[in-house]
């Protein structure tokens, strides 16, 4: 009888617990980082700068190398979108001292976030009731429908990729020297919340109408009942205190880095450095000698310089 | 362990790997190695910049850390997060992709897994984790967290002068992680607890005292700049005249010391002096060095913040007095990351000067509006563009040349196309390094951000290997013999870089070349030396 309350308690408190950590953390840590002001403009510069008329600056140069605010909005949305910095990768070969381009880190990344995003967004149907005729697209595009039930591409892709990025921590011994529990903690957590996910679809199949309710309550704030709760299988029930441990975690991890790539002033600031002149509120008054005192310090040698007409000729 | 070959001889490089509890376990001086280690900074540089001072020893046990260090320490750590969200956004997103680890030339050199870009994050983020955030005050050392010890300190002291802020890491970063940000926070955190090294803080102090990193009093430079004059007579037989502190010059010119006092420097000067004297002659062009405002590097840009400000407010203070238009500036490294990206932040430019306009072709600098400095490379791309001087390039026949992309033109800036615009009008060979070694990918010299100490040299010689080893592929391939740069650190390092790698190549700078190729009008003779007395190349022959 007691499981009954569990179950309850998962589907009907815990959402709410993990959401309003989740929330409340991600505003808090942004709040944190905006609450700083950025001093200097430093972006880093990965194209031509612009200069003089004749010097060629090519669309790459514009999105690496930002000059205005549209190039620098471009420069941000291939950097989170198209992850253009991994995709410079190179790896380098000690033994011939050359660099090679080396691009999995950023197929698997890419294929890694891609997947997460659809399988995220394909769980919205259970959210909203109709569903909205772009998830059903996204769900036909994904689905393989050559398997009964249709095989979700995602799910698996984001699997493999999970388990590409988990492999390159735990065999390359370089990516091992640089992994702490925390960064195995994560990957553990997603690799639980997909591998209970796929069982549930294929293997140990719930009663998606009741699954349905308790989402559709979860988002309407009338909790599903003891029935309801009952007819879902206890596998989604672990697939749920899952999703929630990991949303509740996520502002006290690393993958906090989905709001801080906005911020990053090496990315989001534009190369116009000397043509606008940034401001740095907390800029200090300048201590230090100045022209009159160096001129008391050296009078003799700064007036035989003036004596000399201001100029130095020669000797031949 | 790989064996690297020099001229049959070899480096070792053995690449060691550990596990992230050796990560957090800190390096003390049991473990410092000769030729990695910086001596401390000296009393009197201290006792005039005002950091606190006293009388240690790297190498022994008790650094005589201050009364209090470790409050002075996150107390410095604390303001640092509020002044500056991008040290707190780089101390909180990384997620250890492990993108930068064989990016940094420091870490392939040497194998130490310490010197991975997010291992040196690591350093000051497992100290922000125990202190700063509540996940890793509970779980210490399990959520990468560790206690700020004596040895941590030691150990920070070791790693973070063994990085040259050159930002090639930060070009991969996939969040655009800055680590010479990082080093430049931790580094100002040492020096409130007075643990910094000697080498930058000797001509960061000379230079707030006398303008200049090498100390040189206004007779000093002056007099360098006649000896310079005097060599562009002997090969040119033109007699220049320099103007210094000449009030009411359309234009004040900056260049670091290094380039009237060292060598390879010296011809770039010579190159320098020439230029302004052919276009004073054919066009009445008017500017002026200065004594005061006698340096365009800026070491403090090493150091802090405070320091950075201190080193570069003289230049605008400097072209406000003389009364010039606008600013001209040399060719240098960091100095172009200060001029850049920090200078007028740090220093409100004059209202004074005006917009920088070339008096010779007309070109509005539109990118140089608000800032009022120009480089170099621009300001001759330009002249070039305009056919305002004349060129001999055979003059440079007996070069083959390759460009060295100098890490702070490049990624704080992306100087890329200038400097290549005019070698190559000045030079009728020119081959490219390999593509993952130039542009925004370019290694560093190995000696950049406060390395160029002496006691440092194995570091250099291996953090410098990347470099060399892609000229050495130029070298083989196309007999490549000068390697041009416009970096002062640069000229200083890679001759003793080349000579440890057995490379015979020379270095030498963007305006050499130009100094060589360029016809004066006043010129009376046909030229039989380039500006470091070789034989010219005859073209007939």
């Amino acid at each position: 009888m007691s499981l009954v309350y569990l179950k309850l308690f998962i589907a009907d408190v815990l959402p709410y617990i993990a959401g309003a950590i989740f929330i409340v953390g991600t505003i808090n840590r942004v709040i944190n980082w905006a609450k700083s002001p950025v001093p200097l403009k430093i972006p880093t510069t990965c194209g031509q700068q612009k200069s003089l008329p004749f010097i060629r600056r090519t669309w790459e140069d514009r999105l690496d190398s930002p000059y205005t605010m549209w190039e620098t909005i471009g420069r941000m949305i291939v950097e989170v979108f198209l992850f253009r910095s991994l995709f410079r990768n190179t790896r380098y070969w000690l033994d011939k001292q050359k660099g090679v381009d080396t691009r999995w880190l950023w197929l698997f990344a890419l294929l890694f976030h891609y997947s997460m995003l659809i399988i995220l967004l394909r769980h919205l149907r259970f959210f909203a009731n109709p569903v909205p005729g772009f998830l059903s697209i996204i769900n036909a595009l994904d689905g393989q429908p050559a398997y009964v039930p249709a095989l979700y591409i995602t799910g698996i892709l984001a699997l493999v990729a999970l388990f590409w990025l988990w492999a390159r921590r735990i065999l390359c011994s370089r990516e091992r020297n640089i992994s702490y529990p925390a960064d195995h903690l994560i990957l553990a957590l997603v690799a639980g919340i997909l591998i209970t996910g796929n069982l549930m679809r294929y293997f140990f199949k719930v009663d998606l109408y009741a699954v349905k309710e308790v989402a559709l309550g979860i988002v309407s704030f009338h909790p599903a009942s003891a029935a309801v709760v009952n007819q879902i299988g206890w596998i989604f029930f672990v697939h749920l205190s899952l999703v929630c441990i990991t949303v509740a975690y996520l502002p006290f991890s690393k993958v906090m880095h989905f709001a801080g790539v906005f911020f990053s002033p090496t990315r989001n600031m534009p190369n116009d450095n000397r043509a606008h002149v940034h401001i740095n509120p907390w800029n200090p008054p300048y201590h230090g000698i100045t022209w009159q005192e160096y001129y008391e310090m050296y009078k003799d040698q700064l007036d035989e310089i003036a004596e000399n007409g201001y100029k130095v000729k020669p000797e031949v | 362990m790989v064996e690297i070959e020099k001229n049959g001889d070899y480096v070792k490089v053995e690449q060691k790997f550990t596990s992230w509890r050796d990560l957090l376990k800190p390096v003390t001086e049991k473990d410092f190695k000769p030729g990695f280690y910086h001596y401390p900074i000296l009393k009197r540089d201290a006792e005039q910049l005002g950091i606190p001072y006293r009388d240690w020893d790297p190498l022994e046990p008790d650094w005589k850390l201050p009364e209090g260090w470790k409050e002075t320490f996150l107390n410095k750590f604390k303001e640092l997060l509020e002044k500056n969200r991008q040290f707190k956004l780089f101390m909180d997103i990384c997620v250890r992709c492990g993108a930068c680890a064989d990016k940094c030339h420091y870490y392939i050199g040497t194998g130490d897994p310490k010197n991975m870009p997010v291992a040196r994050a690591e350093l000051l983020r497992s100290i922000y984790r125990r202190y700063f955030t509540k996940v890793g005050k509970i779980f210490g050392e399990w959520a990468g967290a560790r206690e700020l010890t004596e040895d941590v300190i030691k150990e920070l002291y070791y790693y973070l002068y063994q990085c040259s802020l050159c930002r090639r890491c930060s070009a991969f970063c996939p969040y655009g992680i800055d680590t010479a940000d990082i080093v430049w926070r931790g580094r100002e955190m040492l020096q409130s607890i007075g643990t910094v090294q000697r080498f930058s803080y000797i001509s960061i102090a000379a230079c707030a005292r006398t303008g200049n990193h090498l100390g040189l009093l206004p007779g000093g430079v002056a007099g360098a700049l006649q000896s310079v004059a005097e060599d562009v007579y002997d090969i040119t037989g033109v007699e220049i005249e320099v103007p210094i502190n000449k009030k009411g010059a359309d234009i004040l010119f900056v260049a670091p010391s290094a380039d009237y006092f060292a060598t390879p420097h010296w011809y770039v000067c010579m190159g320098y002096l020439m230029l302004f004297h052919e276009l004073e002659e054919r066009y009445g062009f008017s500017y002026t060095w200065s004594t005061y405002a006698s340096e365009g590097g800026n070491f403090g840009t090493f150091a802090s913040y405070e320091l950075a400000q201190k080193l570069s407010h003289k230049i605008y203070e400097e072209a406000e007095r003389l009364g010039v238009k606008w600013i001209l500036g040399g060719e240098c490294g960091h100095m172009w990351r200060d001029k850049h990206q920090f200078m007028a932040t740090m220093n409100p430019p004059p209202k004074t000067l005006e917009d920088p306009v070339s008096p010779i072709t007309g070109t509005y600098f539109e990118n140089a509006a608000e800032a009022k400095i120009v480089h170099i490379a621009e300001f001759v791309a330009d002249l070039i563009e305009h056919k305002k001087i004349n060129l001999d390039k055979s003059r440079n026949d007996h070069w083959k040349v390759t460009f060295h992309d100098s890490c702070n033109p490049a990624r704080g800036m992306g100087l890329y196309e200038e400097p290549r615009y005019v070698i190559k009008n000045v030079c009728n060979y020119f081959y490219e390094m390999p593509e993952h070694s130039i542009r925004e990918k370019t290694y560093c010299c190995g000696s950049g951000g406060g390395l160029l100490a002496d006691e440092v040299m194995e570091l250099r010689m291996r953090g410098g290997m990347p470099r060399a080893m892609a000229l050495k592929h130029v070298h083989k391939r196309y007999g490549v013999n000068y390697l041009c740069t416009i970096c002062a650190i640069d000229k200083a390092a890679f001759p003793t870089l080349f000579e440890f790698w057995k490379l015979p190549v020379e270095v030498g700078g963007m305006m050499e070349l130009v100094g060589n190729a360029l016809i004066m009008s006043d010129e009376e003779q046909e030229r039989e030396l380039d500006l470091r007395g070789n034989p010219l190349k005859k073209s007939e022959e």
